[in-house]
């Protein structure tokens, strides 16, 4: 790697200073295992690396008045072991379970997954299917958004260079909500999802119809997407199986995969179709667990 | 804002410093270069192989992608020290007495990620090794007995867990 200086941030108020004064002349590192990599290969490195990794405030998960706040440095490891998420979001134990292997999940962090803009990133589509927000903090102060619009095209998001992702946080409506994950890679472990999709839903049981349905699909698109004509499709819909099959299909029409070395935009097609039925099927069969057990 | 830092690290069980240590070094490049553990090796250095494991503060890394400083103050354990001078421990018993490795490559890397595996979960399910040892590539043996050395050391250790 070529020569820079490292600065480690006390806390999050420190990190911001600190990024003030260094402006886009410095890159945040958090668990490093994107940043390490692509500065290993540069041909110029930043000047200043700022490492965040020690700040408090970034930590942690914890249920407050807006919902379910995950602090930015989370790493992946600790979100598939923290048993509210585990109790509340198997699909994000799900999601997280499937990046890498267990080094990586180690090190890297729920912020960083999504602050690369990796049109492939296994933690967004969940988060995005369960209206998550991000919270970024700048020199302007603390403001939020829905992740969905935090992604602004490969590689690139809403960040300014000296803003910092300070937490991603599930809204309180959302809390329980079934959803699924679902992740097509080469091999089971250490690979890039050519295809990964994820889902929610409530179900009204008087009329069994789904409401609120949310799908999300990465690597099909420049960012992460949600295929909101499927959605509308199923909305106030019955969940029959060719209703499920249907929304796979109108959700193939919504992404714009693109053929590469791993997998053709014909193949990535069929299994948008494939994974977003899975995924919908599987947050129902959620579902209809979570009724059946606060029934007894 | 510097050049140069000192790092202090709980090292295999001592506490040992390097005391200038440019900021781009990795932990894997201080551990060989100037700590002479030679055990964790360079193979992709971009976190793919696992030949660099090491356990940082009980969390199996690797030290490739891992900065000298970000280890400052953390407990590390790299595969020399895992033996004494008296005997292996059990893991590596097991892969000697199961000839579970061949070029040994990948060796100290998988053994520690099992090491990881086993500290917290005693009695894994194969498809539970499977798992921990997936970030580690091995280009000769195929896996399948070093899976069975896992077994076998998490049995040793279930019966004697101090060995
Ligand atoms: C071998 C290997 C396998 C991988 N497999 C997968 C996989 O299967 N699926 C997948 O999705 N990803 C995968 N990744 C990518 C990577 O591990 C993840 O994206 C990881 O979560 C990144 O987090 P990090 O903390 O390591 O980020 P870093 O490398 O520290 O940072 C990544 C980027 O985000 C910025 N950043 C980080 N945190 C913040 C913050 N709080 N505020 C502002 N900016 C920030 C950094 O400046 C940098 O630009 C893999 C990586 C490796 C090396
Ligand atoms: S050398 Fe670190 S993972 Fe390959
Ligand atoms: S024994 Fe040769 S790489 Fe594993």
């Amino acid at each position: 790697m070529k020569a820079f200086d490292l600065v480690i941030a006390k806390d999050a108020a420190h990190a911001v200073t600190l990024l003030a004064e260094h402006g886009p002349s410095a890159r945040v590192l958090a668990g490093g295992t994107d940043l390490l990599v692509e500065l290993k290969s540069a041909s110029r490195v930043p000047r200043v690396v700022l490492d965040i990794s020690r700040a408090a405030e970034l930590k942690g998960i914890e249920l407050t008045d807006q919902g379910l706040r995950i602090g930015a440095l989370v790493t992946h490891t600790e979100l598939m072991r923290f048993p509210l998420i585990r109790d509340l979001f198997p699909a994000l134990v799900d999601a997280a379970h499937s990046i890498g292997a267990v080094q990586t999940r180690n090190l890297g962090t729920l912020g960083g997954n999504l602050v690369t803009c990796v049109p492939s990133m296994d933690s967004g589509p969940t988060l995005v299917a369960l209206d998550a927000l991000v919270t970024i903090t700048g020199p302007g102060g603390r403001r939020q958004l829905p992740l969905s619009d935090f992604f602004a095209g490969p590689r690139k998001s809403m960040l300014e260079p000296e803003d910092l992702l300070l937490d991603i946080v599930i809204p309180k409506e959302n809390l329980g909500k079934p959803a699924d994950f679902q992740k097509f890679g080469l091999r089971k472990g250490q690979a890039l999802a050519l295809v990964n999709a994820a889902a929610s839903l409530w179900v009204d049981w008087e009329r069994d119809v789904c409401v609120a349905p949310r799908i999300a699909l990465g690597a099909v698109a420049p960012t992460v997407i949600r295929a909101r004509a499927a959605e509308a499709y199923l909305e106030g819909r019955a969940i029959t199986p060719e209703a499920l099959a249907e929304a796979g299909r109108i959700a193939v029409a919504e992404a714009r995969p693109i053929s590469d070395f791993r997998a053709s935009a014909d193949y990535r097609r069929d299994l948008i179709a494939v994974l977003t039925r899975r995924a919908l099927a599987n947050a129902y069969a959620r579902a209809t667990a979570k009724r059946d057990g606060e029934k007894q | 804002m510097t050049d140069v830092t000192a790092v202090t690290m709980k090292l295999n069980g001592v506490t040992r410093t390097a005391s200038a240590v440019p900021p781009e070094t990795t932990l894997l490049a201080l551990l060989r270069n100037q700590f002479n553990l030679t055990g964790a090796k360079l193979g992709c250095d971009v976190g793919d192989c696992g030949a660099c494991t090491v356990i940082v503060d009980g969390n199996a890394v690797n030290a490739c992608l891992m900065l000298a400083a970000q280890a400052d103050g953390s407990d590390v354990l790299t595969i020399e020290g895992l033996a004494t001078l008296e005997r292996l421990h059990p893991l590596q018993k097991a892969f000697e007495d199961n000839a579970s490795l061949q070029c040994g490559f990948c060796g100290p890397g998988v053994i520690l990620s099992a090491k990881a595996l086993l500290d917290e979960n005693p009695d894994p399910t194969q498809q539970e090794i499977r798992d921990a040892l997936s970030g580690n590539l091995c280009r000769c043996t195929g896996y399948t007995k070093m899976i069975e050395a896992v077994q076998v050391a998490a049995r040793a250790l279930r019966a004697k867990p101090d060995a």
